[in-house]
C-alpha cells in the first residue's frame, strides 16, 4: 500500500471516528481526491451474515427438541434426530418447501454451534428485536452488531453495513445501506458516467480529477473549523460516501446473471457479491412472517425450511465466490414460541430461544446451554458453559453480544467503549467459540 | 402482532424536570424538616433523586390512575402547567417523597426497603442494593433524616446558557431554509429584502404564508405520513379498506365504469386502469387530506382525533356509495383528487346482525382514529386484541412509545405461567396492560380479521374478561358510549396535555427529520448530566411551543412557526470548538442537519434549476433512503455508498441538463447564468474574472444559500476549479470544441464551448450539488 493510500485510509477512519464524536480529521493533503478511490482497499473479511427468523421461530421445531408435554404436536421425544453433538426435530415429513432439519445438520453439523436456553427477558417484538439485535435492552441508541462490526472492521467500505430488515440501528456509527434489489447494484455502479457506460462520462477525467480535488480541499479546510457535532458528523460521512461509492464498480462482475426466486437468495446474492467486491463487512437478512399466533405448525414447517434453505444457499454460494472461510453466519430471532398451543393451534410469543453460529473461529459440533422440559431456560455456567443451578447465569442477548464482540476482535474499539455492554467480567462466557 | 406481557411503561407520562426547579425553594411540609430553605438541597433532589429515580421508576406506578395508586406515596406529573402550578407540583411531588423518606419498619427505611423489593412492594424489586439509583435514595433518607442538615455539599454551579457559543442562521438564511422545506421554493426576492428590513416579524409573517401554499399542504401530507404510514396499507384499498361486508355493491364502481366511448381497446384498457390507480390513490390518501383540511381552513388541529367527518373525492365517494348525494358539491365531479368533508351514515352490513350500533344514525367518525384506513394498516388478531392498535393511538396522538423503552422483567416465562391472567395479575405485566388494554377495548367493535371482509363487527362471544376494561387514563368507557367509543376516546384526548405535546413533537419530526430527545437512562454514565441538560432544554422548547399551541387553539401553524423561530431550528455553527466531552454531548443533536429525502430533495432541485430531475423515485429512491410505509418505515439518515453514487450521478447529470440550456436562454430567462457570457475566460481580464466571480456568487446563493463575498476563500476555491479545468483543457490537444452529446440537447440557442468554459461552468456546477449545503436541510 503506497503512503497516499495509507493517508486515505486514515483520513477515512477519522471520518467514522468523528462519527463517534472524536477527532475531526486533520491529516489530510489537499492533494488527495477521489481518483485514488480505485486504490481503494478492500473490505478483505471476516464478513457477517446476520439471519433473522422475524417474528419469533419455534425453537422446539429446529435446534432445541422436546417432543413432550404436549410442545410439539408434530413428533414425539422419541423422534428426536441426534447429528453429532446435536439434537434437532425431525421436519422432512412435514416441511412445506424448504430445507429439511435433516438435510441441513447433516450438511452443517459438524460446522454448527448452537445456544439454547437464551432469556430474551421480554416477549414482545419490538423490544426484543432490539435486544436481541444490539444486546442493549433500555436503549435506543445501540448499534446492531452487524453495523457495529462494519464501523469497526470497515468504515470505509461503500456499502460496509447492508440490511434488508429488522432493527438495523447504526448508533451514528456508520451509514446504513439498503440495496432491495439486484438490479440496484448495477445501477449505483459507474455513477460518473451517463447511464453507467463507462464510455461516456460525464466530465473529462481532468475535470473529474479537479471536481474531486475541490470537495477535498474544502473538508479539509472544513475539518478544522469549529462545527457542531451533527454538521461535523454529516459532513464526514457525506464525503465519505460519495469518495467511497466509486468502488462499487468492483460489484458488478459478482452480480449473477440470474436472479434467484426465493426471497433470501436474492438477499444474500446482494450481500455475497458486495462481500466478493470487498465493499461491504456485515450484512443483516431477514424473512418475517415467523409470528405464528395462529396455526403454528403449517407456519414453521413453511418457515423454518425456508430459513434453512436460505443459509445453505449463502454457504454453497460462498463456497463458489471462495469467501466460505471467511464468512461468520448467525442465525436469530426475536423470540421463542410458548410450550403451548392457543386455541387457534398457534403458539404465542415466549421470552426463551436459542441462537445458532457458523464460522471461522467458531469450533462447531457443540450445542451449548439447555432449556427444561417445560421450556425454561437452565441456569448456565459461564466458566464452564454447563448448566449450573447454583453458580449458573440466565445467558441473555447481552452476553452473546459481549461475545460476538470478542470473537469479531473489537471488543476493545473505541466504538464498542462508547456502546458497552457493562457484562460483568465473571458473567463472560468463557470459550464460547471453542 | 403486538402482545404485551411483560413491560413497564418508562415513558408513560412526561415528567419535566426543569424549567420549574429554579422557582422551587421550600417544601411547605412539616415531614420535612431538613429541607425548609435548603435551596440547595432541594436542587439536589430534583436533580438527583427525581430525575434519575422517581421520574424514570416511581411515576410509573406510583400516580392517580397508576397501579399503585392507593399507596402511601402519590406523584403527580407535570404537563402544560403555569410556572406557579408547576412550583406546587413540585412541592407536592418532594414532600411526598420527604415524608416516605422518614417511614421506618422494623428500625430501617421503609423507602430503600421496598424499593428492593421488600415489604410487600408490589412493584416487586425495582432497584438493586448496588446500584446507583439505590445509592442517590439511600443519601435521600439519609439527608431527610439528618438533625443537622447540610448547607453546602452542592452548591449551585451557574453553567452558561445553552447556546452559548452557537452561532444561529441569520434571517435571510432562516428563510431560505423554511421555504425549501414547507414549500420546496426559494425565498422571493421580495420576500429577502422583507425580512432584511422587518426581522423577526417580516420572517414570521412570511412563513405563515408559506404555509398556505399548496406545496405546503404536499408537504404536510408527506411529513405526517412518515409518522402514521397510511400509504402503507395492505393491498388493494379498494378493497381492504373498504370492506365486503359493508361495501359489497359500491367499492369495485371502477369495474362496471363506462369508458365504451374510448374506441380505442389499448387506450380503453389504460383508461381503465388509470381509473383504478387513482381510485386507490384517492383512498389512500384520505386520511392525509383531512390533516390538510384541518390545516387549511385553520380549525383546530385537535380534530385529527375529534373529526366528525372524513374527507372524500368524487371517486372514493363512488366507493362509498355516496356519490350521488354528493356529486353536486364537487366543484369537478370528475377530479380524482378533490376533496370535501363528509359525514357517513353508520354502516349497513349485508345482514342486519353486521349493522353498525348508532344512536345518530352515523357513522361515529372520530377523525384518523376511526378512518378505516388507521384501522385497516393497524389490524388485529384474535391473540393481538387491538393491542397494536392501543400502542399506536398512544405513539401518534400521545407521543407515547410503550414498548421501546420497556424495562426488564425478570424471568418473562415465569411470569406468563406463573399466573392465570399475567397481563392483570402479574405487576410487571399489568404495569403497561392497564393503560394499554382500556384502550384496545375502545376499539373493541372493530373486530374483524380479514380485512377484505370487515373491519367494523363485534366479537360474538362479547368482549375479553381477562383484559381490564374499556376506558381511558383511568376512566371507564360507559355503556352508552359504546357505540361512540373512538368519539369517547377522542374528545379526552384532545384534552390531554400529552396531545398537545405529540403534536409539537410531530411538527419538530416534520421540520428535522428526527424526533425530539428522549431523557438519558443511565445514570452512571459519565455523560448523564451533560445529556440531560441536552433534553431538559429541547423539552422546555417543546412544552413552550405546546404552550402557544393550546393558546392558539391547536392552530398547527404555529408549531411550525415556534419551531423555526426558535434556537434548535437556527442553530448553525459554533464560535469555537466543543472542547470538553460534555459540552459535545450537550450539542450532539442541536442543529437541523438533515439529508434530504428523495421527494425534498426532487423539490429543492426544481426550486433551483426549475424543473426536478425526475429519477429520485421508484426503486432510485428506495435506494436513496426512501420508505414504502410498509415494509421501509424509517428514513435513512446518513448517506452510505450506495447514495453517495447516486448523490454523484445526481450531481453530474443535473449539471448535464442545466448548465449549457441555462446559457441557451436569453440571459433575463435564465437562472444560472444571468449576468456572464459563457465565453469569458478566467485570467484574461481583471473585469472578466471579476464576472466569473460575481457569477459563482450567484451560483453559492442560489445552489448552496451562501453568501460569499467575492474574494471570499469559498469563491476563491469555486474560481480555481473553473480555472484550472480550463486551463487543462486548454492544454490538451484535440478537445470537442462542444458541449458532450448527452448535455447539449433540447437547447434553445446554440451553445459553443470552443474554449470549454461551458463544460467548466457544468464542473462548478457539480462540484457545488455534491456539498452537503445543497444535498442537507
Amino acid at each position: 500500500m503506497n503512503k497516499t493510500t495509507q493517508r486515505r485510509r486514515s483520513f477515512l477512519r477519522n471520518c467514522a471516528a468523528a462519527g463517534l464524536g472524536l477527532a475531526a480529521p486533520s491529516n489530510m493533503s489537499p492533494g488527495l481526491h477521489a481518483d485514488e478511490s480505485a486504490d481503494l482497499p478492500a473490505c478483505d473479511g471476516p464478513y457477517y451474515i446476520v439471519f433473522n427468523a422475524s417474528g419469533g421461530w419455534d425453537t422446539t421445531y429446529l435446534m432445541d427438541p422436546k417432543g413432550v408435554g404436549g410442545i410439539n404436536r408434530l413428533y414425539q421425544e422419541a423422534d428426536i434426530q441426534t447429528e453429532g453433538a446435536h439434537q434437532f426435530a425431525p421436519n422432512d415429513d412435514h416441511r412445506d418447501g424448504g430445507l429439511s432439519n435433516e438435510d441441513f445438520y447433516r450438511e452443517f453439523g459438524r460446522e454448527l454451534l448452537v445456544l439454547n436456553g437464551l432469556d430474551y427477558s421480554v416477549n414482545n417484538h419490538s423490544p426484543c428485536s432490539r435486544y436481541m439485535a444490539t444486546g442493549k435492552l433500555d436503549s435506543l441508541a445501540y448499534p446492531t452488531f452487524a453495523a457495529l462490526v462494519a464501523a469497526c472492521k470497515g468504515p470505509d467500505c461503500p456499502l460496509s453495513f447492508l440490511t434488508f430488515g429488522n432493527y438495523s440501528a447504526t448508533g451514528n456509527l456508520v451509514a446504513m445501506s439498503r440495496v432491495p434489489y439486484l438490479p440496484s447494484l448495477k445501477r449505483i455502479a459507474n455513477a460518473d458516467s451517463i447511464e453507467g457506460n463507462i464510455r461516456a462520462p460525464y466530465h473529462d477525467d481532468f475535470a473529474l480529477s479537479r471536481i474531486e480535488r475541490a470537495l477535498a480541499e474544502r473538508r479539509a479546510e472544513r475539518s478544522q473549523q469549529p462545527l457542531l457535532p451533527r454538521r461535523e458528523r454529516a459532513e464526514n460521512m457525506l464525503y465519505a460516501a460519495q469518495v467511497n461509492s466509486k468502488a462499487l464498480a468492483r460489484v458488478t462482475p459478482h452480480i449473477p446473471k440470474s436472479i434467484p426466486k426465493q426471497r433470501l437468495a436474492q438477499q444474500a446474492e446482494i450481500a455475497l457479491a458486495s462481500f466478493k467486491a470487498g465493499v461491504c463487512v456485515s450484512a443483516n437478512l431477514s424473512i418475517g412472517q415467523f409470528d405464528s399466533h395462529a396455526n403454528n405448525d403449517r407456519d414453521q414447517m413453511k418457515l423454518i425450511p425456508e430459513l434453512l434453505e436460505g443459509i445453505a444457499y449463502v454457504l454453497h454460494r460462498a463456497e463458489e465466490l471462495q469467501i466460505r472461510e471467511k464468512l461468520v453466519v448467525i442465525a436469530q430471532s426475536e423470540m421463542g414460541r410458548t410450550p403451548n398451543y392457543n386455541k387457534g393451534d398457534g403458539k404465542d410469543h415466549w421470552s426463551i430461544g436459542s441462537i445458532m453460529f457458523l464460522g471461522p473461529g467458531i469450533e462447531g459440533n457443540r450445542v451449548i446451554g439447555q432449556t427444561d422440559e417445560g421450556q425454561f431456560a437452565r441456569p448456565l455456567n459461564p466458566g464452564t458453559l454447563k448448566t449450573d443451578s447454583e453458580n449458573g447465569i440466565r445467558v441473555r442477548p447481552e452476553h452473546i453480544h459481549q461475545a460476538l464482540r470478542q470473537h469479531a476482535g473489537i471488543a476493545d474499539h473505541n466504538a464498542s467503549q462508547q456502546y458497552a455492554l457493562k457484562v460483568p467480567a465473571t458473567e463472560e462466557l468463557q470459550g464460547l467459540w471453542g | 402482532m403486538e402482545t404485551m406481557t411483560t413491560f413497564r411503561v418508562a415513558c408513560l407520562y412526561v415528567v419535566v424536570l426543569l424549567a420549574g426547579v429554579a422557582d422551587f425553594s421550600v417544601a411547605q411540609d412539616a415531614g420535612c424538616p431538613a429541607m425548609k430553605a435548603e435551596t440547595a438541597t432541594s436542587r439536589w433532589f430534583f436533580g438527583e433523586v427525581w430525575s434519575k429515580v422517581a421520574s424514570v421508576e416511581c411515576i410509573k406506578c406510583h400516580r392517580r390512575g397508576g397501579d399503585a395508586e392507593d399507596s402511601r406515596l402519590i406523584l403527580k406529573t407535570i404537563q402544560l402547567e403555569n410556572k406557579s402550578e408547576r412550583a406546587k407540583i413540585q412541592a407536592a411531588n418532594f414532600a411526598a417523597f420527604c415524608r416516605m423518606a422518614r417511614l421506618k419498619k422494623d428500625g430501617q427505611s421503609l423507602l430503600l426497603q421496598k424499593v428492593v423489593g421488600k415489604q410487600d412492594h408490589g412493584g416487586e424489586q425495582i432497584l438493586k442494593p448496588d446500584s446507583s439509583g439505590y445509592r442517590i435514595l439511600q443519601e435521600f433518607v439519609r439527608r431527610t433524616n439528618a438533625i443537622t442538615p447540610s448547607h453546602d455539599q452542592h452548591p449551585e454551579i451557574t453553567a452558561k446558557p445553552f447556546f452559548d457559543g452557537v452561532t444561529m442562521l441569520d434571517n435571510r438564511q432562516l428563510l431560505r431554509r423554511a421555504t425549501l422545506s414547507l414549500a420546496g421554493r426559494l425565498p422571493t426576492d421580495d420576500e429577502l429584502r422583507l425580512v432584511q428590513s422587518g426581522g423577526s416579524e417580516a420572517l414570521t409573517a412570511i412563513i405563515d404564508q408559506v404555509t398556505r401554499e399548496e406545496a405546503f399542504y404536499e408537504r404536510l401530507r408527506e411529513g405526517f405520513n412518515d409518522i402514521f404510514l397510511l400509504q402503507g396499507v395492505d393491498g388493494n384499498p379498494d378493497s381492504t379498506v373498504l370492506s365486503y361486508e359493508h361495501f359489497e355493491k359500491t367499492r369495485l364502481w371502477y369495474q362496471k365504469y363506462d369508458l365504451s366511448h374510448i374506441e380505442d381497446e389499448q387506450e380503453r384498457r389504460q383508461a381503465e386502469y388509470r381509473l383504478a390507480r387513482e381510485y386507490r390513490a384517492a383512498l389512500l390518501s384520505e386520511p392525509m387530506r383531512l390533516l390538510e383540511y384541518i390545516v387549511r381552513n385553520n380549525r383546530p388541529f385537535t380534530e385529527i382525533v375529534t373529526a366528525d367527518y372524513i374527507m372524500v373525492s368524487p371517486y372514493t365517494a363512488r366507493g362509498y356509495g355516496v356519490f350521488d348525494e354528493l356529486k353536486e358539491t364537487f366543484t369537478d365531479p370528475k377530479d380524482p383528487f378533490e376533496f370535501i368533508p363528509v359525514r357517513l351514515k353508520a354502516l349497513t352490513g349485508r345482514n342486519q346482525r353486521e349493522n353498525q350500533d348508532s344512536a345518530t344514525g352515523f357513522y361515529p367518525h372520530a377523525g384518523l382514529l376511526s378512518t378505516f384506513q388507521y384501522l385497516s394498516r393497524y389490524p388485529t388478531t384474535e391473540t393481538n386484541r387491538n393491542r397494536l392498535r392501543a400502542r399506536m393511538y398512544f405513539l401518534h396522538f400521545l407521543g407515547i412509545d410503550i414498548l421501546e423503552l420497556a424495562a426488564r422483567g425478570s424471568d418473562a416465562a415465569a411470569a406468563t405461567t406463573k399466573y392465570e391472567i399475567p397481563t392483570m395479575q402479574a405487576s410487571e405485566c399489568v404495569v403497561c396492560h392497564r393503560t394499554l388494554d382500556p384502550v384496545a377495548g375502545i376499539f373493541q367493535d372493530y373486530w374483524r380479521f380479514d380485512r377484505n371482509f370487515a373491519l367494523y363487527g363485534k366479537r360474538k362471544e362479547g368482549w375479553f374478561t381477562d383484559m381490564f376494561g374499556a376506558g381511558f387514563d383511568g376512566e371507564e368507557l360507559p355503556a352508552t358510549e359504546r357505540w361512540r367509543a373512538l368519539q369517547w376516546l377522542g374528545e379526552r384526548t384532545a384534552k390531554d396535555p400529552r396531545f398537545a405535546i405529540a403534536m409539537t413533537e410531530h411538527a419538530y419530526f416534520l421540520l428535522t427529520g428526527r424526533r425530539p430527545l428522549l431523557p438519558p437512562k443511565d445514570i452512571d454514565d459519565p455523560l448523564y448530566t451533560a445529556r440531560q441538560r441536552a433534553w431538559q432544554t429541547q423539552r422546555g422548547e417543546v412544552e413552550s411551543i405546546a404552550r402557544t399551541f393550546v393558546d392558539s387553539g391547536f392552530n398547527f401553524r404555529t408549531l411550525i412557526g415556534g419551531w423555526i423561530q426558535s434556537d434548535f431550528y437556527r442553530a448553525d455553527g459554533l464560535t469555537a470548538a466543543a472542547t470538553t466531552p460534555e459540552r459535545k454531548a450537550e450539542l450532539d443533536d442541536v442543529g437541523v442537519v438533515r439529508m434530504l429525502s428523495p421527494e425534498q430533495l426532487e423539490r429543492k432541485i426544481k426550486a433551483v434549476f426549475g424543473r426536478s430531475w425526475g429519477r429520485l423515485n421508484g426503486q432510485t429512491a428506495m435506494l436513496y433512503g426512501g420508505i414504502d410505509s410498509k415494509e421501509v418505515t424509517e428514513r435513512a439518515t446518513d448517506p452510505g455508498g450506495a447514495m453517495g453514487s447516486i448523490q454523484r450521478t445526481l450531481a453530474n447529470d443535473v449539471a448535464c441538463r442545466n448548465v449549457a440550456l441555462d446559457f441557451s436562454r436569453p440571459p433575463k430567462d435564465r437562472l444560472l447564468f444571468p449576468s456572464i457570457d459563457p465565453n469569458v475566460r478566467p485570467g484574461k481580464t481583471d473585469e472578466g474574472d471579476a464576472t466569473i466571480r460575481r457569477a459563482i456568487v450567484r451560483l453559492h446563493e442560489r445552489i448552496l444559500g451562501r453568501y460569499d463575498a467575492p474574494d471570499s476563500t469559498e469563491v476563491n476555491r469555486t474560481f480555481e476549479l473553473f480555472a484550472g479545468v480550463v486551463a487543462d483543457a486548454s492544454a490538451r490537444k484535440g478537445i470537442d470544441p462542444r458541449e458532450a452529446w448527452s448535455c447539449r440537447q433540447g437547447l434553445e440557442s446554440p451553445v459553443p464551448d470552443e474554449f470549454y468554459t461551458v463544460r467548466a461552468w457544468r464542473a462548478v456546477v457539480t462540484y457545488l450539488l455534491r456539498r452537503e449545503e445543497f444535498l442537507y436541510e
